[in-house]
């Protein structure tokens, strides 16, 4: 059996997609981030203080360790059915971590200066250092495991160990990004022991939904996929994917039970996240996908679900925790009123257009579909 | 898009002639006078970390407070504000205005210099196509204007209309201008639209047409109507300090109650807040006062007792007038008769809405929690029914005796002036003494049958009669430090009446009257200025201070005070010729303060240069007190020369009857005009007495319409850090918002942050609802401070104004207009 | 070396809120950008609302989570106990504002509470972010002191460009005494009532820690660690004044 060198799926489509959303997202955040500086955003001192170009961060970064994981099934774990889909994982990896960068950089106040400011005055009990230090570390290890399996080097010692090293960083920055947030006593909407852990489950789900969307949008259909990436697609991977998620969805129900039962000051947010009708997309999007991902059926589809689902529950999970005011501004709102900016969803349209762009660039140009030869 | 158009054309006008805007700012204020000692400024430097800090004394202008303040100035920039330590108001201290004060001087909407009308059309939305012009022409146009129409012998038609005038070198010097011109119009106060209401209450019943001096400190009991103590009721600063000290530090605490018609900061920091219905303040004094009397809780050192001590006062009952003898007080026993014996807790709690149960109370504690002040402002007496309300509230405190007594309140005694250099009589000619003005009334018919006989200023009449041409129209109209156009009720008829008048304007802003005006006479702001300024009623005893300037102009500007005298001084006859003698305001100030080597201040100033660097003279103690029923003078170091009854009258109740007049006798010597005017039966007149309220308007809420802590009598319009600030207790931020019931919300659907119509009959404005339960359901709070249409680019375009809406009555005794008696509807917008 | 604190009496406060436009002034902050806020919560229904306040500057923490938070150490102690930014290091990430429990601290660049904006009307060169009239003459990028430049965090510093030159070994930094009131913080120089005290908590003999002690100061958010050297008086009486929960805000 040979592999099928060919992707047939619409790849063409996207990388013009991306491209289109790269020019718009970059033309409009720039002309209003020039004319206004940091107020085009909709965040504010006395408002919610990070808003949604930190929930993209969040989002990108950690599906870039989710599809760690998926990659690391194969490479890692030894587990050989799942090699058609790992050298894909790897590139978008390190794709949605670029796409996570972009949007954070964007909000910082001062991008340039942290390249130096941080080494040179590195505070060991701030978090988003770990976060970002194991992050830059897996962005070099990440790049060099890609590397060896363009180059055919899957299993040497070397390979292996980069590979092995390349997860454990992705883990610990994973997890340092939920200790970034969950070491937050004072905002009890955050504030947990095991919030890295619900961080790194969560980035799985994400992980293996954009694996499984990527693979279709690749070969376009099951009937174009190779053997092994159909068998793949039609066996493990929905099985695994869709354990998963339920746990997932199981973890999700009780963070909101706890959050809507418990009266410490700061979970108010929940009944407001509660009634929201996107809570309940959210919650809609995860059933549906669970129930087709157990089904086995329009698997695209439940990626695309899982994908939308976990954005929206990024955005109340960064934002939310922000909305019980703490001591400011001179009248005090029950909760605080945010909806990001033009140019905030802007940088979102960017993120994305990065990952999809990135991906297809990389599906033209490095043999994403690539896997060991000869088993 | 027009309006955009006209927006920008109206912003160019303000930058005319303000080409050395830079230049001016970089000046430096050389002449670093009043330096509290040297090592006050050592440690400014030492703090500030810059050799060229200069510390000036001046006073602050956002209130009539008058605290002294520190101006703190480096290299030609004043950048802060305290206040001084050795000023008895401020005491070092200040309130949240105080510091805004730089933005006032650095103003960038501020006008440059003098500049004449190009547009003859008049309007809000006409540019008036400004032009500069030097102030030798300007002052010459006034002149030459002035001249003419004295020689017409039309001088009564200008008239000067001013408002927080300050002291003896602005103010002080437009009663001898309108003297030696010859115009009964030459000054007209704003006091009609400010406190009249209280001034003449007090004027009725104890005989002082002023506003009450207070002993804070020693009180055990304060009970407020309707004067917002720590928000806007003045001395505010010294209102705050004296605060922390009756309430934090003071044993025993004095106790508080606080009556208003919205849930505002005096209200919950007191100890008892009532929510009352507007306009009955009146009947809610009249019930503890009836309860005072009925539970024999009376002071007889004061008031006097019935002959065989026995308390014949019964609710209902009447009195036998020969059972009781009074003591510095007249007709209790009539009063009671005829008014008192009614006014039950039960019948007030009907007309108030508060429970009879905490009427009883209040009086229990007021009474018997002595010394005891009762003090009452606008909200007590903005209504048709004003002088009575203030009336009833004024007579609980000759009930408990705390008249001029040792933690009660008395009157403000006056600085020991010296004598100007020149006396304006010897300069009058026969045009002066005899002319056709002398036959003519006031423009705003002040003291006149068919107007205000009684006020002492209607202010507020002024662009009604002048639209209806009775008594005559005005020819030219010069206004100081007031804006009318913006703050009367009926705002809109001055935007008509100011159109055929000839209008000088001197504020340093652009103003609403300025828009209107023909010529700009910018005065300087306050910390540029050399100026006097006697305290406003505070402890008693006399005190005055100087604004000394903590930079030299920045722009070419003139002294208010100044202005009037270069007038003067191009004015034909003798009147020139006093002008030229007076020569300039600083010669005034000079002249004043000869009267203090006499009479050194307690912090040694005794001249004019001691004056200036301390910023302030004053001299303690009051020299009067009324201790047990009996009265005393100062003998020098103890109030031991006690008064005979002639002196008590002469010096302290200056009524009629050299007593405190529970049946007036100044309103039975009016009770015919009275009784004409309002319809009250003739013989009721003179009784401190419960009448209805007229409301104008025929909504279903009351419009309220208070100023906040951070309202800087107009000042603050275009202070962004104040606009940001105004209306903390409900979020008022951008904008100050409209406070609604939920149930007024709920019936018209509106929900909290939607922009409302409110209608009078006058018309509608717009705002922003604020759904709070803090207001009471039967009213709507919207603070006086939006919806300039001038004023400068943070002032315009913001909020509504409420005055554009309150319709023009006034008490038809005071003539104090009644802001707060407006009934209004809402909708959702 | 003093451990600088303060101490607030809200039996006296009266909401006036001069601390919060003193230190405006003093420090040369925007309109709303309030390092020193007072916050004002209602509750209750009519006849009977109630209408409270709670003055809030930076607590100064002796455990600044702000501070173990930064990422580039521009968020720092002093050895007399003042948490400070150098607005030179600072990358304007904003996590400090995330994790201070107190919500005293304010990015530079973001949209005006008052237009037009006072920034585009007094416009700054790069250094600074706007150059108001009026500004103060000190200036120090390392302490967060004056007026910010684009892109970082600023907060109260304690006027530490007044605090940080008084006399060695002085207990209380007391307005009323005419040696020291230039070194008094403006909120605590300026407050009418009296309600602010300001002094050495490292010193048993000081005002602050008599205060403290006699009138059972109390910190607010206890529960966090932070260990505020701001301290409350909740007196005996009625004030309108009170150490509120964020609750209170619920009609």
């Amino acid at each position: 059996m040979t592999i099928q060198a060919q992707a047939n799926g619409p790849v063409t489509p996207v990388m013009m997609a991306g491209l289109a959303g790269l020019v718009v997202s970059l033309a409009i955040a720039f002309s209003n981030l020039m004319a206004d500086g940091h107020a085009a955003f909709n965040t504010g001192s006395d408002g919610v203080i990070w808003g949604l170009p930190v929930v993209n961060y969040v989002f990108f970064a950690l599906a870039s360790t989710g599809l760690t994981l998926v990659a690391s099934v194969a490479m890692t774990f030894g587990s050989q059915a799942w090699y058609p889909l790992a050298k894909r994982c790897v590139w978008l990896s390190l794709v949605t971590l670029v796409a996570g960068f972009a949007s954070l950089a964007l909000e910082l106040g001062h991008p340039f200066r942290m390249l130096w400011a941080i080494p040179l005055n590195f505070q060991p009990t701030s978090p988003l250092n770990w976060m970002g230090l194991f992050y830059a570390v897996f962005l070099v290890l990440g790049i060099l495991k890609f590397v060896r399996i363009h180059v055919g080097d899957w299993n040497s010692p070397a390979s292996k160990q980069i590979g092995l090293a390349a997860l454990v960083t992705e883990l610990l920055a994973g997890g340092m990004l939920g200790m970034a947030f969950g070491a937050m006593a004072m905002r009890p909407m955050w504030y947990g022991t095991l919030v890295p852990l619900y961080f790194v489950l969560t980035a799985a789900c994400t992980g293996g939904a954009f694996a499984l969307l990527v693979t279709y949008l690749a070969y376009g259909k099951d009937a174009a996929m190779p053997d092994k990436v159909r068998s793949l697609i039609r066996g493990p991977l929905p099985m695994a994917f869709a354990a998963l998620l339920g746990l997932t969805i199981l973890v999700i129900g009780y963070r909101t039970l706890i959050g809507l039962w418990s009266n410490a000051d700061g979970l108010q947010v929940w009944d407001h996240i509660v009634a929201s009708p996107w809570f309940w997309l959210e919650a809609a999007l995860l059933v549906g996908a669970f129930y087709l991902l157990l089904e086995k059926k329009a698997l695209a589809a439940a990626a695309l679900m899982v994908i939308a689902a976990f954005f929206i529950d990024r955005y109340f999970f960064v934002v939310g925790g922000q909305l019980a005011p703490l001591f400011k501004g001179a009248w005090v709102p029950e909760l605080i009123p945010y909806s990001p900016s033009m140019t905030e969803w802007m940088l979102t349209l960017l993120a994305f257009s990065i990952v999809f762009f990135g991906w297809a660039l990389g599906e033209k140009m490095l043999k994403l579909e690539a896997a060991p030869q000869g088993d | 898009m027009e309006i955009l158009k006209k927006a920008i054309s109206r912003r160019r006008f303000l930058q005319v002639s303000g080409g050395s805007a830079a230049a001016g700012a970089a000046v430096v204020g050389s002449g670093g006078l009043g330096i509290g000692g040297l090592a006050t400024l050592q440690e400014a430097q030492a703090a500030v970390g810059d050799g060229n800090t200069v510390v000036n004394k001046s006073i602050c202008a956002q209130c009539p407070a008058r605290c002294g303040i520190d101006v703190y100035t480096t290299n030609g920039r004043v950048h802060a504000i305290y206040g001084t330590a050795d000023h008895p108001i401020a005491n070092g201290k200040l309130c949240p205005k105080g510091h805004l004060g730089t933005y006032i001087l650095y103003d960038p909407d501020r006008f440059k210099g003098p500049m004449k009308r190009t547009n003859a059309r008049k309007g809000r939305n006409e540019d008036p196509g400004f032009v500069p012009i030097s102030w030798d022409e300007a002052l010459q146009t006034v002149a030459d204007r002035l001249n003419t129409l004295r020689d017409k012998g039309e001088s009564h038609r200008f008239a000067l209309l001013y408002g927080r005038g300050w002291g003896a070198s602005c103010a002080g010097l437009q009663g001898t201008f309108g003297k030696l011109y010859g115009s009964p119009n030459v000054a007209i106060g704003h006091s009609s639209l400010c406190s009249d209401g209280s001034i003449l209450a007090k004027e009725m019943v104890d005989g002082n047409a002023s506003y009450n001096s207070y002993d804070y400190r020693n009180a055990n009991y304060l009970l407020i109507f309707g004067a917002n103590f720590l928000e806007s009721f003045r001395p505010y600063n010294n209102n705050m300090q004296v605060w922390g000290y009756i309430r934090g530090e003071k044993s025993p605490r004095t106790r508080v109650t606080a009556v208003d018609v919205h849930m505002n900061q005096t209200l919950a920091a007191s100890d008892r807040a009532l929510l009352v219905k507007p306009g009955t303040d009146g009947a809610l004094a009249l019930a503890i006062a009836h309860v005072i009397l009925t539970e024999g809780l009376w002071d007889r050192k004061f008031v006097g007792n019935f002959h065989d001590g026995t308390n014949r006062f019964r609710t209902g009952q009447t009195v036998m007038a020969d059972n009781f003898d009074e003591r510095w007080t007249t007709g209790l026993v009539e009063w009671w008769n005829v008014e008192l014996k009614d006014r039950t807790p039960q019948w007030a709690a009907g007309i108030t809405t508060i429970p009879a149960d905490q009427i009883v109370q209040t009086a229990r504690e007021f009474a018997t929690t002595r010394p005891a002040i009762a003090l009452f402002e606008r909200g007590a007496h903005n209504h048709s029914n004003g002088v009575y309300n203030g009336m009833a509230i004024h007579a609980l405190n000759a009930l408990v005796g705390s008249l001029f007594a040792q933690g009660g309140l008395a009157y403000q005694m006056g600085p020991s002036y010296g004598k100007l250099p020149v006396d304006a009589d010897a300069f009058m000619d026969d045009y002066a003494k005899n002319g056709p003005h002398k036959g003519q009334p006031r423009i705003d018919l002040k003291g006149h049958p068919d107007g205000y006989k009684m006020a002492k200023n209607a202010i507020q009449e002024i662009a009604p009669n002048h639209l209806k041409g009775k008594p005559y129209k005005l020819d030219t109209a010069m206004f100081y430090y007031t804006n009318p156009i913006f703050s009367s009720p009926g705002a809109k008829d001055w935007e008509e009446a100011l159109k055929d008048v000839f209008v000088i304007e001197t504020s340093p802003f652009p103003s609403e009257t300025a828009i209107m005006a023909d010529l700009i006479l910018p005065d300087h702001t306050y910390l540029e200025r050399l100026q006097d300024a006697p305290t406003y009623p505070f402890q008693g005893y006399p005190m005055t201070q100087l604004r000394t300037p903590a930079v030299k102009p920045l722009y070419d500007t003139k002294y208010f005070g100044d202005t009037l005298i270069e007038i003067g001084k191009r004015m034909k006859g003798p009147m020139g010729e006093y002008y030229k003698a007076l020569g300039d305001t600083e010669n005034v100030l000079r002249h004043l303060a000869k009267g203090f080597e006499a009479n050194p201040g307690d912090n040694g100033v005794d001249s004019f240069e001691k004056w200036k660097e301390k910023g302030v003279w004053y001299k303690k103690p009051y020299l009067w007190q009324q201790r047990d029923g009996e009265f005393y003078e100062w003998d020098g170091s103890d109030y031991r020369s006690q008064m005979s009854a002639d002196d008590v009258k002469a010096k302290l109740l200056k009524t009629p009857s050299g007593k405190f007049e529970f049946v007036s006798g100044k309103l039975a010597g009016e009770a015919e005009w009275i009784s004409k005017t309002t319809g009250m039966a003739r013989e009721r007149v003179p009784y401190i007495q419960w009448v209805e309220p007229k409301h104008t308007g025929a909504g279903d809420l009351h419009f309220i319409t208070p100023k906040t802590a951070m309202h800087a009598e107009g000042r603050s319009a275009n202070l962004p850090h104040a606009i940001a600030k105004m209306q903390p207790t409900v979020g008022g931020r951008r904008e100050v918002c409209a406070e609604l019931h939920p149930s007024v919300a709920k019936t018209k659907g509106i929900r909290d942050g939607d922009r409302i119509r409110i209608k009078s009959t006058l018309g509608e404005i717009v705002a922003v609802a604020r759904v709070t339960e803090l207001t009471r359901p039967d009213t709507l709070v919207l603070p006086f401070e939006h919806g300039h249409w001038a004023h400068g680019r943070w002032a315009e375009r913001r909020g509504a104004n409420p005055d554009e809406i309150t319709a023009n009555q006034s008490d038809r005794i005071s003539g104090m207009a009644n802001y707060y008696t407006g009934k209004v509807s809402v909708e959702k917008a | 070396m003093a451990k600088w604190g303060m101490v607030i009496d809200l039996e006296k406060c009266t909401g006036c809120q001069a601390c919060s436009t003193a230190c405006q002034m003093e420090n040369n902050r925007l309109p709303g950008e309030n390092y020193q806020d007072v916050l004002y919560y209602t509750e209750g229904k009519q006849p009977t609302p109630q209408l409270k306040w709670f003055p809030r500057p930076c607590m100064q923490c002796e455990e600044p989570s702000c501070m173990h938070v930064c990422p580039t150490r521009a968020t720092y102690k002093t050895e007399d106990g003042v948490v400070l930014i150098d607005w030179n290091k600072c990358i304007g990430c904003k996590y400090c504002m995330i994790a201070c429990p107190y919500g005293v601290r304010f990015y530079t660049d973001e949209k005006p509470l008052v237009e037009p904006n006072v920034k585009a009307v007094f416009n700054g060169d790069r250094k600074l972010s706007w150059n108001p009239p009026y500004k103060g003459p000190q200036q120090d990028a390392a302490k967060g002191i004056g007026i910010q430049p684009d892109g970082v965090v600023s907060k109260c510093t304690f006027c530490y460009h007044k605090i940080s030159k008084a006399p060695k070994g002085t207990p209380d930094l007391d307005p009323a005494n005419p040696e020291l009131v230039e070194y008094v913080p403006a909120c605590v120089r300026t407050c009418a009532p009296g309600a602010r005290y300001f002094g050495d908590l490292d010193n048993p003999n000081s005002q602050v820690n008599r205060l403290i002690s006699d009138k059972q100061g109390t910190r607010l958010l206890d529960h966090t660690g932070n260990k505020p050297q701001v301290y409350y008086l909740t007196g005996a009486g009625a004030a309108g004044s009170a150490v509120p929960g964020t609750r209170a805000a619920k009609a």
